[in-house]
């Protein structure tokens, strides 16, 4: 029986009109009215700005939006049936909109744009938050030009940060992606990167889509397999980086989309990932933008309490993950009033190869194991929060680096454990 | 073959430009002459042409290809006599075949008689025949059309001491034409070819007429009154008889030029044909669209004039400056290409020699809604050499055969007025007539077929246009319709085969028949039309309801 196809009749109908392109930028959307218009918009201008000969094309999967997503994002097109007489372009722009079957899914959708990518023969391909209200025309060519000009596969952002924002990526996601596949990919799992069309058709082909992973979390597999793959990696600056607090609330769901994808990715990459050692920088494009940074508040205690009633409550689960000295530390620290707690580099570092091997093995539900995990991660961030509260911007950097040197130092303790000889 | 008696001829014309020098040299001077252009009348007519357009032929030093006129009322003795010429016109009506002759109003060469007097004195009484001043600094801000080798439109004459006006070569003194004798004397000049017999004229430059200060001098509507007190007279003396303006303007500063019907019967629609090439390049048809949309409407008795290329540079000027660039990078990326705002290029070399874009943009020219204009040598591919001076390169003799001088003349190779092509893809050994007529997939059996379709219908020379905007950017379809008549035209911009849906509910029920093949294709009915066209491709349907 043939394969279900990603790609409804109406969106390949759209397809054939579209044709061949050079550059296609990708709006995966799921009730974004509020912000989706102001970001397509940034997009056309980015696109007839920079890209005014290419064959271009704005392509949004959507979830299944109730609101106007669809419409905002077809009003970005260019063609000679409407009067644009303020815009300046040389050719048509289709900016097309598609809803994808089985209900809203990021690796759904990415799913889609890399099948559009493929069927158009695209050059270059960028992927953009719709939520990317800081979105600016030049976004569009940083990410775009090292890949159209050939010189890359896959680019990814350097955003500026308020430096307690993005504790997630500045205390896991990057510091693990870097211990595991060696690359220094300071944005593995990020909301707007670009990819080459043989990097996309690559990773189309890839068994991925019928596993959790293909619906959720597949912007991080989608970094390894560029990594594992030997394709040529950059990171751009961009610019400002919203702070979503909606996204940040619900840490679960994050972690599963970052932490389950890095730990089944480590499951089909054991050969590479287990034989390198330390990491490598990526290239890196561009200049860090010079701009100021709203002040950010975060509740502290709240995540110093979080951590500690999550080591007493999941203490059965901790103790099936986690081999006893390293629950037994962490009960010690969590009896710690507020002012001495410390979750330390290497114990934090060591916790996470714990849980990964856990994952490898699973001991339980291989879901319950990544969302044991992020009342540890708590308190972790309570500990980056105090540590860093008077450092500057670079002493912070300095700081995730130590950090990122441990992770590389105690990796080979993963090895043995995902060996079974721990 | 009778020359039509319809008043609107010139709808239903397909008009070949050539210039008489470098068709055909019957007396071995290595120029082309009248004589020479009559005995080709046979392959002409055989072509499907039914008006030629002659570029200025009168006595001239020739320093700008005869667009610098020393005697208005005679024929350059290298390319015959007057004798010569009337034969010519007399063997052209008799082929069905209308001349067009080519009128210089705006300026004359400084060694023409009228000048001579003119700076010979300020009391002489042709003084104000032309545009004098003590100074260069009227009219300031006009813009000079000659970039590359003019630095004013004033010229100080070292004879009257004093500057004269010229929007061209400062070789080419403008005439003033303010001045009622002036005005008298050239409809004298046009009497005089009009009494000859000619069917038309061709109006160069015309929108350069009447200098007023403060204005960019062009278009002005004292240069309108001039021209309809021309076309009245016209009218009146000689009815059926046509002219055509040269304007490279914008379609909107065009449309006066049509005035209410009683200014020019047709004008070139300059700003179309380098977005043709734009958008063939671009593989969409927004450009074409575009420039179509913002073209007015113009009286029913009037036409507008296409063209793919002609004597002069592909002109950049009616375009914007991204496109300008874009079209220097894609075309002409050899400065030696370039020429004032414009490219010195054939239509083969243009589009690297690539018989499909060549169909399919002779397709498009006698497809869309106008008069269509062979450029001599297009209709066999000929090529262009860059390295001619000017825009001499796309002026080079005519390609009868592949033996001495390409047929072209039995004189000299080296006294030619121009030389042959000769590389090897586009020398007269490669690309001739006597060739191509020998197979008939050549490309000017191909323009014989183009023509022969196109002249089967009055539709496309007289027919109303609505574009149909399929999803699919890139095909360019539209309808043609004529009273009861419609044709569909659906061409395919693309390097590439295409898909396109196209929504033909209002002819519901009608079936389509290919004009060339004449094959049916499947009826109308209620879904989107699928059609799919191989790269480049383009069809004419004929809708019928049977």
């Amino acid at each position: 029986m043939a394969e279900e196809s990603i790609l409804t009749d109406e969106f390949l109908r759209q397809l054939i009109n579209v044709g061949e392109a050079d550059i296609l930028v990708g709006v995966p959307t799921y009730n974004n009215a509020a912000t989706v218009g102001q970001v397509v918009q940034t997009i056309r201008a980015g696109l007839l700005k920079y890209f005014p000969r290419e064959r271009a094309v704005i392509i949004n999967p959507d979830g299944g939006s109730r609101d106007q997503t669809p419409d905002l994002v077809r009003g970005a097109s260019i063609n000679d049936l409407e009067a644009t007489s303020d815009l300046q372009a040389l050719r048509t722009l289709h900016s097309i909109s598609a809803e994808y079957p089985g209900g809203a899914s990021t690796g759904a959708a990415l799913r889609t744009i890399l099948a559009a990518a493929d069927l158009l023969r695209v050059s270059a391909c960028a992927v953009v938050s719709p939520e990317s209200t800081t979105l600016e025309p030049e976004w569009i060519e940083r990410l775009l030009r090292p890949v159209y000009q050939g010189n890359f596969d896959f680019v990814t952002p350097l955003y500026r940060r308020h430096k307690f924002d993005g504790l997630l990526m500045r205390n896991l996601v990057y510091p693990m992606t870097r211990a595991f596949y060696g690359k220094r990919v300071r944005e593995p799992y990020a909301s707007e990167f670009a990819f080459s069309g043989p990097l996309g058709s690559h990773f189309l082909a890839q068994e991925i889509w019928v596993h959790e992973v293909g619906r959720s979390g597949t912007e991080i597999a989608l970094t390894i397999s560029a990594i594992t793959g030997g394709f040529r990696l950059a990171q751009t600056f961009l610019g400002v980086k919203p702070h979503l607090d909606a996204r940040s609330a619900d840490l679960v769901a994050a972690m599963r989309q970052t932490v389950g994808a890095l730990f089944w990715s480590l499951e089909p990459n054991f050969s590479l990932w287990s034989s390198s050692h330390d990491s490598q920088p990526v290239p890196t494009l561009g200049t860090a933008p010079e701009v100021t940074l709203e002040p950010l508040r975060v509740n502290r205690k709240r995540l110093y309490e979080m951590f500690r009633s999550g080591v007493a409550e999941l203490e059965p689960v901790l103790k099936s993950i986690l081999p006893p000295p390293t629950l037994s530390e962490l009960q010690r620290i969590a009896a710690l009033g507020e002012a001495d707690f410390c979750y330390g580099d290497e114990l934090w570092a060591r916790t996470v190869y714990e849980f990964a091997a856990s994952y490898h093995k699973a001991v339980i539900s291989r879901d319950h194991i990544v969302q044991a995990l992020a009342p540890l991660y708590r308190g972790r961030a309570f500990t980056f929060l105090v540590e860093n509260r008077e450092a500057s911007g670079e002493e912070v950097e300095q700081n995730i680096e130590n950090f990122c040197l441990t992770c590389e130092r105690l990796k080979p303790s993963l090895v043995e454990l995902w060996n079974g000889k721990k | 073959m009778p020359l039509s008696q319809d008043a609107l001829w010139y709808k239903d014309a397909i008009i070949y430009q050539v210039h008489v020098r470098t068709f055909y040299d019957t007396n071995g001077d290595g120029i082309g002459d009248f004589r020479g252009l009559a005995q080709k009348l046979d392959y002409l007519q055989e072509l499907g042409v039914n008006a030629v357009w002659l570029m200025p032929f009168f006595p001239s030093p020739l320093r700008d290809d005869g667009y610098d006129i020393a005697d208005y009322n005679s024929v350059h003795p290298s390319y015959g006599s007057l004798d010569d010429f009337k034969t010519f016109l007399q063997a052209a009506h008799e082929r069905g075949i209308r001349v067009i002759v080519e009128m210089v109003l705006n300026h004359t060469s400084d060694q023409h008689p009228w000048f001579q007097e003119s700076r010979s004195s300020r009391e002489n009484p042709r003084r104000d025949w032309y545009v004098w001043s003590d100074t260069d600094t009227k009219y300031q801000g006009v813009r000079i059309i000659f970039v590359d080798t003019e630095l004013s439109n004033w010229a100080r004459d070292p004879v009257s001491k004093s500057y004269y006006w010229h929007r061209f070569f400062s070789h080419q003194p403008d005439l003033n034409y303010d001045d009622p004798a002036v005005r008298e004397e050239m409809w004298k000049v046009m009497k005089f070819w009009l009494d000859l017999g000619v069917d038309g004229f061709r109006l160069d430059a015309v929108p350069y007429l009447v200098e007023r200060e403060g204005t960019s001098c062009e278009n002005l509507p004292e240069t309108h009154a001039v021209l309809k007190e021309f076309r009245a007279k016209l009218d009146r003396e000689y009815p059926g008889k046509m002219l055509l303006a040269e304007a490279n303007q914008w379609p909107a500063d065009l449309r006066a030029y049509f005035g209410e019907g009683d200014e020019f019967h047709m004008a070139f629609h300059f700003p179309l044909m380098p977005r043709m090439f734009m958008g063939l390049k671009l593989e969409d048809r927004k450009p074409i669209t575009e420039i179509l949309k913002q073209t007015p409407q113009i009286p029913p008795s009037c036409q507008w004039t296409l063209f793919l290329r002609n004597h002069d540079e592909l002109t950049l000027e009616m375009v914007t400056d991204m496109e300008r660039d874009y079209m220097y990078d894609q075309y002409a990326r050899d400065k030696g290409m370039r020429i004032n705002l414009g490219i010195r290029r054939r239509l083969a070399p243009l589009l690297d020699n690539d018989r499909r874009r060549i169909e399919l943009m002779n397709g498009m020219l006698m497809s869309l809604p106008g008069t269509p204009i062979i450029y001599y040598g297009d209709e066999i591919g000929m090529g262009d050499n860059i390295y001619l001076g000017d825009r001499n390169g796309v002026r080079t003799p005519m390609q009868w055969e592949g033996g001495w001088n390409g047929g072209f003349s039995t004189a000299d190779p080296e006294s030619l007025y121009s030389p042959l092509m000769l590389n090897p893809v586009y020398g007269y050994q490669a690309v001739n007539v006597q060739s191509q007529k020998r197979f008939d997939h050549s490309l000017l059996s191909w323009m014989k077929r183009l023509l022969k379709v196109r002249k089967s219908t009055p539709v496309f020379g007289r027919g109303s246009i609505e574009f149909l905007y399929p999803a699919n950017h890139r095909i360019l379809a539209y309808v043609r319709q004529l009273e009861k008549e419609s044709i569909l035209v659906v061409n395919n911009l693309s390097n590439s085969a295409q898909a396109v849906e196209l929504d033909l509910r209002p002819f519901k029920g009608n079936i389509l028949i290919e004009m060339f093949g004449r094959n049916i294709f499947p009826r109308v009915g209620d879904l989107p039309y699928l059609l799919t066209m191989g790269p480049y491709q383009f069809y004419w349907f004929r809708l019928r309801r049977i």
